[in-house]
């Protein structure tokens, strides 16, 4: 069995990753796909950030090595 | 999967119109999808100059809240808080979709996005199949501790504003459209180059082993 570890998603913009996930697709695809949680260290509110110059938690796992892919 | 964005305003605003939004403050949260959708749809109806935004919350349900204690005139919504918000009498003055992308680093094993591709495949299909058997989905994650989003029945979702598609290799224009019209609002600097921004030769390899396999 293949291991991936993603980002942490919603069902506005992954529905399909998580019904995926809950419904066996992805290992029935000989995939074990796991999403990271953020931690607080992780977090950073948008209001700190300006429209040229934003603040997005979106790929800080992934920087970090702890999630293969993340959603831009 | 297609992320659909609304700009919403609260009921008893004067906007009826994305144009009477022009000079009124827009509550986005910088840096995602939504703020981008929001701004795109601003841009569509009044000029440049006149679209006056402000930092929010990431968290739409929080932002939602701002909203509705006066703290902007509008901002941007996802499901399923455009649903709530509908319910309470707030008016969407526009609606757009736009796409989800993956982002994944240079070592990125082919096979592996391929497994991940054929299990989105699979689950774009049953959802497409039968969307109201999974709106239960909106009320988890964020919208756990949301009351009014608990309150929400299956028959409340408007099925339209959930779209799926089979995932595609990312077209380059609509790539290079995105990455010019970011810098033209100065978010991206330099110019577009599509070697240094989509690893076809992964992403082709990874598309055609997920064909392969039906």
């Amino acid at each position: 069995m293949m291991k991936m570890t993603i980002e942490p998603v919603s069902a506005f913009s992954s529905l399909d990753v998580l019904v995926a996930i809950d419904e066996g697709l992805f290992s029935g695809e000989g995939l074990d796909l796991t999403m990271a949680s953020r931690e607080s260290r992780d977090i950073r509110s948008t209001t700190e950030g300006t429209l040229s110059s934003p603040v997005t938690n979106q790929g800080r796992l992934h920087e970090r090595g702890d999630a293969s892919m993340f959603q831009g | 999967m297609i992320v659909c964005a609304a700009l919403v305003v609260p009921p008893d605003s004067s906007v009826y119109v994305p144009q009477e939004l022009a000079h009124r403050k827009v509550g986005l949260d910088y840096g995602n999808g939504t703020a981008y959708a929001g701004l795109q749809m601003l841009e569509g109806a009044v000029p440049r100059e006149a679209v006056t935004t402000c930092a929010a919350v990431i968290h739409p349900g929080e932002r939602y809240a701002a909203m509705m204690r006066g703290e902007f005139d509008a901002t941007v919504l996802q499901e399923p808080w455009i649903t709530v918000a509908e319910k309470a009498g707030c008016r969407l003055v526009s609606t757009t979709f736009f796409h989800g992308t993956w982002v994944a680093g240079p070592d990125l094993d082919p096979a592996l996005y391929a497994a991940f591709l054929r299990g989105v495949i699979r689950a774009v299909r049953r959802i497409n199949a039968d969307k109201r058997r999974y709106v239960s989905y909106f009320k988890q994650g964020w919208a756990a501790g949301d009351l009014a989003v608990q309150a929400l029945t299956p028959d409340d979702f408007n099925l339209g504003r959930i779209q799926l598609r089979e995932p595609t290799p990312i077209p380059e224009d609509e790539a290079r459209w995105a990455w010019d019209w970011m810098a033209s609002w100065g978010v991206l600097h330099g110019s577009f180059d599509v070697t240094a921004q989509i690893n076809r030769k992964i992403e082709g390899e990874a598309h055609e082993l997920a064909a392969q396999s039906g």
